[in-house]
């Protein structure tokens, strides 16, 4: 919650008038504080003009439209992850839970109806979290073990139901939403930046966000405030569910069909991304900018490498190593907090 | 150095006897942000002797020896030990030199069995051990069942895990290790804490072998008597600095605990007692049992600070924690103004009118990414929102005047964790108060703060008690609870042993009630 403070006074000094009335020179410190700890910011800056230079096509306005159709449901996959990691949990099931939703909401019904197949998804992701939440609020399971359990569970459910093919659906608007554009800006990138917006919204705005913030970082010091702490942290995996549920119902309207792979890999970008935002996974820290920015990052490496004509399975390793490579850079980052917190036991 | 050893050394005109040093503490301090521990202490231990370290609560005795140990590194000065080249700064350099450390809370692995327990250090990386070498024995069990005999644990069953022993039997374990690892200096950090009479003899066995076999023997407590029945050299910390080193021969349990305490908390006198009669009971108690508390019934007038001492395992926190929600409550009822309550969580019992202040400050007194701000506020985001929106403005006037109110160090901004105990504790009464409880709850609250600041929280309870609120306080120190408290509920076993008005009442008579009458 530092960087909370740090960009409120930051943005408006004069609030703080009214109470502790801070030195200046305090406001200035606190913005230099928060400019350096936005390094994803930096790596994307710096990403973006390599990727100007290295290729023309980079940032022609067909290029950057499909960029954004790509990230943008990954983005909200990371959304969902965001939310759980903040509580110290994980969600590895993701990719398999938005495939299973992308697979019946096409398939379900006979796939005649959109608006039907946007709510089986979102059902059906809502159910997942609510099962997922239940055992580890409740339960006090352990969240990675859960749903490494959904993760096999649900890819099986969908190579069960769909034999293994792609199932298209009939529905001649099915696609719509992943096809149109406003202004030249695709709706889904749309979508995904209004939910972004919604969900640095809910973390930072309300007393459910500042609850979810206060049980990642210490459950018992919550629990002894009065936070109710099973409640909060059922609601965000259904929270969570429900935003990978439409994001399966996403992909296979991007795609038009709902394929028994969609979905593969989305565990490992969505935890990566919150990652590279700066959150931590121990829970309590981290902010929505952070892994919105992350998925951009993301998006803009693997973008790039495509255009490069970097062969499929070294993108692969690409990816691996900037993984590995944020994850070093995070420990720099916190290096000194962490010395003076264990200065302190 | 000089004979005493220490940097304010007594009087004493007589020549230094011939004895040999084992270690040095030479100018040693340790900071850690926003908290001096320990500040420039000098002190040598020589071999033979049982050299004490009194100080009270947060004096920064655990920390010497912490620092003595290799298990802290000192930000300023050096330790020695004689015969060992170079300073102590790790664990395993420690162990190298021969110094051996007993942990209040003693080490031990729950998973292993007593007999791993027992050669624990055999897996440290000290000596030129090498993780390829084979753990274990041939003659093993009979050196281990001889190493337990001498702490009277000759019938211990070796393969069973050590998870099932009690806190006293753990602790005499964790003592033996003392017989398989050569050593010179034996630091035992208030190791008695969890033993009870039978075991403290075989303690007292065990230091005077030690001390006839020329090591140094390093002992940690605040209880007097106990000081006085083993020590030969009595160091006195207060604040984080060595204040003096007495020859126990030459001086008394008075004048040591004068000098642990200081002027501050004695100049504290205790509160007139609440009139019996005009003002109304918010807090009833009535045969509550939960934990090791058994039957306990008591009750709170407004206004009125009412102490609950006992020792460890008494059931004063167990009393305390079925109170506020904390912990289930087996039997019995509890009244807040007339209406019968049984909160099952601390935010039922919040809503009920009752808060509590933990003992365990880092565990679950503060969020430890949370600032001051958002920390006071947490238990109270109700008062600061409507329909599940923050009002950041209202609240942060809010937080601004309870900054000022209870003179918080560093403002809103600043992260709770990064502040000195005495201004944690503040943050945490201020949220504890912030719901407008009839009744709280302080559970030993000023656990680990520096005498400063003691009389600081001292002036925010008697503040609870003119804002007409029913105060408990669960204290482990008989001086705080009469300092503090109107009356004193003195918990022994589980139930109350006695009851005193602290006006006409004296430490003695609490902590004899506390100890069944038998003072040794």
């Amino acid at each position: 919650m530092t960087h909370d403070t740090a960009t409120r006074t930051a943005a408006a000094p004069a609030a703080d008038g009214e109470g502790t009335a801070p030195v200046r020179g305090l406001t200035l410190r606190r913005a230099g504080q928060w400019a350096k700890e936005q390094y994803p910011l930096y790596i994307l800056i710096a990403l973006l003009i390599f990727a100007g230079s290295a290729s023309d096509a980079f940032f022609s306005s067909y290029n950057v439209s499909n960029l954004l159709l790509q990230v943008s449901v990954i983005g909200i996959v990371t959304l969902a992850q965001f939310l759980i990691v903040l509580t110290g949990g994980i969600d590895i099931s993701v990719g398999a839970v938005a495939g299973l939703a992308g697979v019946l909401s096409a398939g379900l019904f006979g796939g005649g109806n959109t608006l039907l197949a946007v709510a089986v998804a979102i059902v059906l992701g809502g159910a997942v979290g609510v099962f997922n939440g239940y055992l580890i609020a409740y339960r006090g399971l352990e969240a990675f073990i859960v749903t490494l359990g959904m993760l096999a569970l649900g890819r099986g459910l969908v190579y069960a139901y769909t034999e293994g093919q792609p199932i298209t659906p009939h529905a001649a608007d099915f696609r719509a939403i992943a096809t149109t554009a406003i202004g030249g800006v695709p709706v889904l990138g749309i979508v995904w930046i209004v939910l972004a917006l919604a969900m640095a919204f809910l973390t930072r705005c309300t007393v459910f966000g500042r609850r979810v913030y206060a049980l990642g970082s210490s459950k018992e010091a919550a629990h002894a405030a009065g936070v109710p702490v099973r409640a909060t942290m059922i609601s965000v995996y259904v929270i969570a569910g429900v935003l990978v549920g439409f994001a399966g119902f996403l992909l296979a309207a991007r795609i038009g069909a709902a394929t028994p792979t969609g979905g593969d890999n989305y565990e490992i970008d969505s935890i990566a991304a919150v990652v590279i935002g700066g959150a931590s996974l121990v829970g309590g820290r981290g902010r929505v900018l952070g892994a919105f920015l992350g998925t951009l990052i993301f998006g803009v490496i693997s973008n790039l490498l495509v255009l490069l004509n970097v062969s499929t399975f070294l993108q692969d390793a690409f990816r691996g190593a900037l993984i590995i490579f944020a994850m070093v850079l995070t420990t720099v980052q916190f290096t000194r907090r962490r010395r003076q917190r264990t200065a302190h036991s | 150095m000089s004979r005493m050893g220490a940097t304010t050394s007594s009087a004493s005109a007589s020549p230094p006897p011939p004895r040999t040093v084992t270690f040095t503490l030479d100018g040693v301090g340790k900071v850690y942000p926003g908290v001096v521990a320990v500040s420039d202490v000098t002190l040598s231990g020589y071999a033979g002797e049982v050299l004490a370290i009194c100080g009270a609560n947060g004096a920064g005795k655990s920390t010497l020896t912490k620092l003595l140990a290799g298990q802290e590194r000192p930000t300023s000065g050096r330790v020695i030990v004689d015969g060992y080249d170079g300073e102590i700064t790790s664990p395993s350099a420690a162990l190298d030199a021969g110094v051996l450390l007993m942990h209040q809370e003693p080490v031990i692995v729950d998973t292993f069995s007593v007999q791993e327990n027992v050669w624990l250090t055999g897996l440290s990386a000290a000596g030129r051990r090498r993780p390829w070498q084979l753990v274990g024995g041939r003659d093993r069990a009979d050196r281990t069942r001889a190493a337990l005999g001498v702490v009277g644990m000759r019938e211990v069953d070796l393969g069973m895990p050590a998870g099932r022993l009690g806190p006293g039997p753990r602790q005499m374990v964790a003592l033996s290790r003392s017989q398989v690892n050569e050593h010179r200096v034996l630091l035992l950090d208030e190791t008695t804490a969890s033993t009870t009479e039978e075991h403290f003899k075989d303690v007292e066995a065990l230091v005077r072998t030690e001390r006839e076999a020329g090591a140094t023997v390093v002992f940690v407590s605040h209880r007097m008597p106990e000081v006085f029945a083993l020590a030969d050299r009595i160091a006195v910390m207060r604040n984080g600095s060595l204040v003096d080193v007495v020859d126990t021969a030459d001086t008394t349990p008075d004048e040591v605990m004068t000098l642990m305490i200081g002027e501050a908390v004695m100049a504290l006198e205790p509160p007139e007692p609440v009139a019996a009669t005009d003002a109304p009971t918010l807090l009833e108690v009535r045969d509550v049992s939960s934990g090791s508390a058994s039957g306990i019934s008591f009750s709170v007038r407004e206004g009125e600070i009412v102490g609950v001492y006992g020792l460890v395992g008494s059931g004063r926190s167990s009393l305390a924690r079925s109170i506020s929600g904390h912990q289930h409550r087996d039997t019995g009822t509890v009244r807040v103004r007339g209406h019968e309550v049984h909160p099952r969580s601390p935010r039922a019992a919040l809503r009920q009118g009752i808060a509590y202040l933990s003992e365990d400050r880092r565990r679950e007194g503060f969020v430890k990414d949370f600032d001051n701000a958002t920390n006071l506020t947490l238990s109270t985001l109700g008062a600061f929102s409507t329909r599940g929106v923050l009002h950041t403005r209202r609240e942060r006037r809010r937080v601004a005047r309870l900054v000022s109110d209870f003179g918080i160090k560093g403002g809103a901004d600043q992260l709770t964790s990064s502040l000195s105990g005495g201004n944690q504790q503040k943050v945490c009464i201020a949220k504890a108060l912030e719901s407008e409880p009839d009744v709280v709850v302080l559970d030993e609250p000023t656990k680990g703060i520096d005498v400063g600041a003691r009389l600081n929280i001292y002036q925010i309870v008697r503040g609870l008690s003119e804002r007409r609120k029913a105060v408990v306080v669960v204290t482990s120190e008989a001086e705080e609870a009469l300092a503090l408290c109107h009356r004193v509920i003195v918990l022994r076993d589980g139930v109350i042993a006695g009851e005193f008005v602290s006006k006409t009442s004296t430490t003695d008579d609490l902590t004899r009630t506390a100890l069944g009458g038998e003072v040794q």
